[in-house]
């Protein structure tokens, strides 16, 4: 059985777990020798400070709208007829199979000084000039929202699709009004999967790129941007490798803290 | 108490309603914006015209990154297919301890932030000689393919009824044979599905490439990310609707490949 | 059965596959990369220079536009795995580049149309391809007959309200941030980079968009999305031309040029150098003027006939407008000073 596993994990351990050790060493070596001079800087200068702290508040933002508006998306999905279900999940994932770059490109249609939010804004009379809503960090959330709402709403609606249905009419022929039967029944049952969606969010949102380079107008450097701009422009191995590898402790704790509540693959599966 | 509860109701749709076409909206402006005659990006389009088609198809440097995006693709799906079923067919069929490990390795291109997965392909593809080669493209594009089909196969198996193949085994087939003819068919949607997921995530990997692709090999979303980032040129909005429609036949023929064996 | 098929189709789109992969490594004679920086400016040395050339020479160009070459440059010149040949880039990045190893020496015996340029339109490693200036550019419309004029207007944010934008790189932003705060052009030199980033501290809040290549700087102008914008002249005309609310001024512009060099171990050296040699041919060379506002590296191209006067007193490098203008000194640009002011950049965008 070993044999059929080899081909899978050569090629990750050659291209992913290899490279990443090599990391670690990097991050650790400095002028010479082992040094831990590259983890001082990260947490000594500012512009890293800054850049973490940024990334980390765009997350929590981000992660937090999504749950905002992927939970009642995925409650609706998990209790209307399975043909609005269907109807509702698939314009969940549509967005999804579109190109980032595309979904990038659009949001810049709307979002810009004189594109369609700020001109119905202005035509209802909701402000009087236009709104900078792109070419900052606005922007770069609007848009990694956006990217990142399905991730939220397939493993929510994941744990939702399986809550029996009668343990809900059991509650309202208990006397509950429905709201109070979601908040007593629902809702905490449902717990597994917002989990699930705020974990994958968050993880993903730390690692982005794409939104905050495009969208960001050049002063939203997120801690990906700072990997990249280290080794392309600066040839920095050291300060890369720091960064890289602080993004990965985060991440990999934070799977390791949620993977004790529930599954690795609960988090992944819905991917 | 009925009329409080259906305005209740009516809120919850509209918000529900609201969300949705966040989702869509962004996704659906691109398709009039690829018909405008304007390079810049006034919504809606002042006149109509298929200049950005043509300058899609017209323009020797986009036609090959979509060559090299696509052989890239293909060739992704070819390798990523056998071996993750392979490995999805190991994990299914043992039970050691060792698996489960392995298993989370598999997964890894997923869990670790693609930033620090494109920097290290990088400094490995630098030390090889592999930088700004098809090969190389492939090969990363393979591992950040290999975690959808070994979940999507796994399911697929976890539903398939093992002693089917000890018979097929039992009546003197090999494991390889019995494989083929009797467990292969019936899980081939979702070995279908792990292809097709395969393929699109190579066609839309931007990350890795942009660390690792140059010159004459870029694939095209690294041409997408710089015709974004340095001109905000309309052929994008072209590119994006053809990939739009070319990935939603593949979901509707995933759709369909489930539905005619239901597994 | 069926999986044998199913084996074939495999084995077949393997081998298909790989004979494209061999094909199109095999054609490795007569061709170059040629990268510069997109958009208006790309598009016009096309028409104008590459394809001319390209038929001239027998040989096929293929294009890659980066809008800062430098990380590129690095990168390639470091794993020393080259896919570029030859990249029109600032001077300061030829030079740099050359001192570290990452771009070809310049053989000027094989470049003899080199030989008439002025000294100090080459350097040991590059040979200078145009000039263009980084201008103040503005939209009319929003400034009611009273438009920004110079860098200190740009900087007056009471006077002169309306969203502004800059360029994401410090060159030509740390000399406009300097004649804002009062520096007199001619002593611009070398810079005094503590002022000039506590200047541009003071401009901050009010940039809407750090740009980061030509086009955009174009399209934020011709989209409403800044009132002003400190641009490459051509980019301005290009839009002006497509019918934006655009105009700019020479006053305080920073002229600048771009030089030609050839990226270390370029896969095809010897192309490459046959091509810079005719990319600088005053004939083709004077064919750019006619297609944007940009000058042409090579001054002999002016004896061609080609470019008439009135023509000549409309580009950035005539006596005219340089006069109103300050030359960029790609010396100091070259200099450690010059490399850490790029380094503190990113630094500054950040806090």
């Amino acid at each position: 059985m070993l044999v059929l596993m080899l081909p899978a994990i050569l090629v990750v351990f050659t291209l992913l777990v290899v490279p990443m050790g090599w990391l670690f060493w990097q991050s650790l070596y400095a002028e010479g020798g082992f040094s831990l001079e590259h983890y001082r800087r990260i947490f000594s200068e500012g512009i890293y400070w800054n850049t973490f702290a940024l990334t980390f508040r765009i997350s929590f933002i981000v992660t937090l709208l999504a749950l905002l508006m992927g939970y009642p998306v995925a409650y609706a999905a998990s209790i209307l007829p399975q043909r609005w279900a269907m109807l509702v999940l698939a314009l969940v994932i549509l967005p999804f199979w579109t190109s980032v770059l595309v979904r990038a490109y659009a949001w810049l249609i709307l979002l810009q000084r004189s594109g369609v939010v700020n001109q119905t804004l202005m035509a209802s009379g909701i402000t009087d000039a236009p709104l900078p809503l792109v070419h900052n960090e606005l922007g770069t959330i609007i848009a990694t929202v956006h990217i990142l709402l399905p991730f939220m709403v397939l493993p929510l609606y994941a744990t939702m699709q399986k809550i029996p249905y009668d343990l809900m009419q059991a509650g309202a022929s208990l006397g509950g009004s429905p709201l109070h039967v979601f908040l007593r029944v629902f809702l905490p049952l449902s717990m597994s999967g917002v989990l699930a969606g705020m974990t994958l969010v968050f993880v993903l949102c730390l690692g982005f790129y794409i939104t905050p380079e495009l969208m960001g107008g050049g002063r939203t450097v997120m801690a990906s941007m700072l990997v990249s701009r280290n080794i392309q422009l600066y040839s920095d191995w050291g300060a890369a490798s720091a960064v890289s590898v602080v993004l990965l402790v985060c991440v990999l704790a934070i799977f390791y803290v949620v993977g004790r509540l529930i599954s690795l693959e609960k988090i992944l599966g819905a991917k | 108490m009925n009329h409080k509860l259906s305005l209740g109701r009516i809120l919850f749709i509209g918000y529900v309603v609201l969300v949705l076409l966040f989702l869509i909206l962004p996704v659906l402006i691109v398709v009039p914006m690829s018909f405008s005659d304007s390079r810049f990006l006034s919504f809606p389009p002042s006149s109509y015209s298929l200049r950005w088609y043509e300058a899609f198809f017209g323009h020797a440097g986009w036609m090959s990154a979509a060559r090299t995006s696509l052989i890239v693709a293909c060739a992704t799906a070819l390798i990523a297919t056998p071996i993750g079923v392979a490995a999805a067919y190991a994990i299914n069929a043992s039970s050691h301890w060792i698996m489960r490990y392995l298993k989370i390795v598999l997964l890894l291109p997923l869990i670790v932030p693609v930033i620090i997965v494109a920097a290290g392909v990088f400094f490995i593809y630098a030390l090889s000689g592999m930088l700004h080669t098809i090969p190389g493209l492939i090969m990363a594009d393979v591992m950040l393919a290999l975690p959808y089909v070994v979940t999507a196969v796994t399911a697929g198996l976890h539903g398939f009824d093992k002693t089917q193949e000890m018979v097929a085994r039992s009546l003197g087939m090999n494991r390889f044979r019995s494989f083929m003819t009797v467990t292969l068919p019936q899980i081939k949607p979702s070995v279908l599905t792990g292809a097709i997921f395969a393929f699109i995530q190579a066609l839309d990997e931007t990350m890795v490439a942009l660390f690792i692709s140059g010159g004459r090999n870029q694939p095209l979303t690294v041409r997408m990310f710089t015709a974004l980032r340095d001109e905000i040129d309309p052929t994008i909005a072209a590119i994006s609707t053809l990939l739009t429609a070319g990935s939603f036949a593949l979901v509707m023929m995933m759709v369909l490949a489930r539905k005619q064996t239901p597994a | 059965m069926k999986h044998n098929r199913c084996m074939n189709v495999t084995l077949g789109s393997s081998l298909l596959l790989g004979a494209v992969l061999v094909s199109s490594q095999s054609l490795a004679a007569g061709q170059i990369t040629f990268v510069s920086q997109g958009g208006a400016y790309q598009e016009a040395q096309t028409v104008a220079i590459l394809d001319p050339v390209a038929e001239a020479l027998g040989i096929t160009i293929h294009q890659d536009s980066a809008p800062d070459a430098w990380p590129m440059i690095r990168t390639q010149g470091t794993t020393g795995q080259a896919v570029w040949d030859v990249v029109d880039t600032p001077p300061f990045h030829c030079v740099r580049g050359g001192e570290q190893g990452l771009i070809e020496p310049l053989d000027f015996s094989r470049i003899p149309n080199a030989e008439s340029m002025p000294d100090e339109y080459k350097t040991p490693y590059s040979v200078a391809y145009e000039f263009y200036s980084s201008v103040l550019a503005y939209n009319p419309d929003a400034f009611d007959g009273n438009p920004p004029q110079s860098w200190a207007d740009f900087w007056n944010v009471e006077d002169f309200p309306g969203n502004r934008s800059l360029r994401n790189h410090p060159l030509g932003t740390l000399e406009a941030a300097l004649m804002a705060d009062g520096v007199p052009l001619d002593e611009l030199y070398p810079l005094d980079v503590d002022r000039a980033f506590g200047k541009l501290e003071e401009i901050k809040p009010h940039i809407t968009t750090w740009w980061t290549s030509g086009g955009q700087s174009a399209q934020l102008l011709y989209d409403g999305e800044v009132d002003m914008v400190m641009m490459w002249n051509g980019r301005v005309s290009a839009i002006i031309e497509e019918g934006a609310s655009a105009d700019f001024t020479y006053n305080e512009g920073i002229l600048q040029n771009t030089h030609l060099c050839i990226i270390k171990g370029a896969p095809n050296l010897d192309t490459a150098i046959e091509f810079l040699n005719a990319a600088i041919d005053p004939e083709y060379q004077a064919n750019l003027p006619l297609h944007i506002d940009y000058g042409p590296g090579n001054p002999a191209a002016f004896d061609t006939g080609k470019i008439s006067d009135e023509r000549a007193q409309e580009l950035p490098s005539s006596p005219e407008n340089a006069a109103l203008q300050v030359l960029s000194s790609y010396d100091w640009w070259t200099s450690p000073e010059g490399e850490e002011a790029e380094r503190r950049w990113l630094g500054f965008m950040q806090q």
